[in-house]
């Protein structure tokens, strides 16, 4: 420095300005996350600190039953190292169609609109990124945080009641955040387990976690709680566990429980969910939707009933 | 990233960028005093940073196409060729990946290890998938039931602790032991268990207005009854009575 210059006293004079406009596109890109948010009504979040509890099939389903209830349903895959959800909707192969005002989202089953990160690859391919710094955790953060971002702000979701979120697993430390912050009002978090304790440990983390994040968690779904036999019909117990005691001691609603299907679990896996809303296991999804959206409604449910 | 001319004492202009090779800008500033010019170099791994918040230095002169940074930067999309200074740098950094490679790999083999066969109910398919999965009906646990406290638990108190499920223990104790601290304890006996499942940070429920609660579908009541106490703190209120319920009500059915 020249010598009898204090920095600390030049910068105390001078008025900063953002002439590389780095702030204002930022600031820009957020704008535009909020004018397309702005048309869904309902933004929820499906999460588990878990991986292999069967979110990307609650999220799936619960789309499914949202839209069977006459809504109008836009489902977001930001799973982007393993999306699956074109996959199990029949949409593998398909792509979002760019136009000058954003991308138009391919329509999978019942008018769910779906945005994944499937629709730029190829088949089995693996998300790889170019640069020197493919493999930096650091970068890959504010990449990932990025791509999420053009997921929000470039997809024409159009007018939505319900855009549902599928988190990857393992999102309790990046994720919600992130979400939160691309999505002032959020609804709030669907989170996903299994009674196995061993999920439930885990699971109740991230339940604190994303409520230190100021997300409301709506409640939770305990996933392959019995099996159906796919045979007789006749549900068994499949892991022991106690999945009440955890929301009891969370303060949060257990909002069903769905048992392993492996019936239901097949057409996904092929590509043709099934889609009959009289079979059982699809019944109970409904029944966890009519709580969600209860849940979402809560002040009109306690000015009837209070 | 702002630059000063310590001459002038003022900022230097953001005049333009240029990419003198590939992976890398140039980013071009200017005293707006003494006309001094100053250029800044970027490697490719701060290029790549930059290009990864989706923004252009100095502003855009054309909007951004829709997933510009994602289809921009995944590999399969990517334009062929690269410079020699990127190359130069990649080289480098590619010699700590494999380190880090490695480690990845390292650590991931204790964490296959863990995997344990579930042997009830063998030959089931489903047994074996829930095995693969990591999840496990592994029932009650065995291990250490000692609770490691700064407080004295009673005995009735220790063994109704000891009754829960052991994933939710660690939080339940968590819980009363804040309670307590809050309210001055030394013991944790069973009416300080008790207490602190009821405590609501201050706010008492009358009996009727606990009844009336009860309305309340069970899966919204948690959310119903953290509102009504919200709103009678808003209030100055320390006891949700039947009134308190009714102003709740008139004040909900606005939202009708």
């Amino acid at each position: 420095m020249a010598p009898g210059k204090d920095l600390k006293a030049i910068l105390g004079k001078l008025q900063y300005s953002d002439d590389a406009k780095v702030v204002q596109q930022i600031t820009e890109q957020m704008k535009q996350v909020q004018a397309r948010m702005a048309g869904i009504k309902h933004k929820l979040v499906v999460m588990s600190g878990k991986g292999g509890v069967g979110k990307s099939m609650t999220t799936v389903n619960l789309a499914l039953a949202f839209a069977r209830q006459g809504y109008r349903v836009g489902l977001l895959d930001v799973d982007l190292n393993g999306p699956c959800v074109p996959r199990m909707l029949g949409m593998h192969g398909q792509s979002l169609r760019m136009t000058q005002e954003g991308a138009l989202p391919p329509v999978g089953p019942l008018g769910v609109k779906v945005g994944s990160m499937d629709f730029f690859l190829h088949a089995a391919s693996p998300v790889r990124w170019k640069g020197p710094m493919d493999l930096s955790p650091v970068w890959l953060g504010v990449m990932e945080m990025n791509v999420i971002r053009e997921f929000l702000a470039d997809i024409i979701w159009g007018d939505l009641d319900f855009l549902l979120t599928d988190l990857p697993p393992g999102a309790a430390a990046d994720k919600p955040p992130v979400m939160a912050g691309f999505i002032p009002d959020l609804a709030g978090a669907i989170v996903v387990t299994t009674a196995s304790e061993v999920a439930s440990d885990v699971v109740q983390k991230s339940v604190t976690y994303a409520r230190d994040m100021g997300i409301r968690v709506l409640g939770m779904i305990e996933n392959m709680s019995q099996y159906r036999c796919p045979s007789c019909g006749v549900e068994h117990e499949l892991i022991e566990g106690n999945t009440e005691a955890m929301c009891e001691a969370l303060d949060i609603p257990l909002l069903g429980r769905i048992p392993f299907d492996r019936t239901l679990a097949r057409t996904f896996d092929k590509g043709a969910p099934l889609l009959d809303e009289q079979y059982p296991t699809i019944r109970r999804y409904q029944e966890i939707a009519e709580r969600v959206s209860a849940l979402l409604d809560y002040r009109k449910v306690l000015a009837e009933k209070l | 990233m702002k630059f000063v001319c310590l001459n002038c004492e003022t900022y230097m202009s953001f005049e333009k960028v240029e990419k003198p090779a590939e992976g890398s800008l140039g980013v071009f500033f200017g005293c707006p005093s003494c006309g001094a010019k100053f250029s800044m170099v970027t490697n490719p791994g701060e290029t790549q940073m930059v290009s990864s918040l989706g923004v252009q230095l100095g502003g855009r002169t054309v909007a951004a196409e829709p997933f510009e940074m994602t289809r921009g930067t995944l590999k399969e999309e990517a334009l062929a060729g690269k410079g020699q200074m990127a190359a130069y740098l990649n080289e480098k950094l590619q010699a700590g990946q494999q380190a880090g490679a490695s480690a990845s790999a390292t650590a991931a083999t204790p964490s296959a290890q863990k995997k344990e066969e579930e042997k009830s109910g063998a030959g089931c398919p489903f047994s074996a998938m829930v095995a693969q999965m990591g999840l496990t009906s592994s029932g009650s646990q065995t291990g250490s039931s000692s609770i490691k406290s700064e407080f004295t638990w009673t005995p009735d108190a220790k063994e109704r602790l000891e009754r829960l499920p052991s994933f939710v223990k660690p939080m339940v104790q968590s819980s009363i032991e804040a309670y307590a601290r809050r309210q001055g304890y030394t013991t944790i006996t069973l009416q300080v268990m008790d207490d602190s499942k009821n405590d609501t940070n201050g706010i008492a429920w009358t009996p009727d207005a606990e009844k009336r609660l009860e309305n309340i579908p069970d899966f919204i009541r948690p959310m119903a009854r953290r509102e009504i106490e919200r709103m009678a703190k808003e209030r100055g209120a320390t006891t949700i009575t039947a009134q308190v319920m009714d102003e709740a009500k008139e004040k909900f059915m606005k939202f009708m």
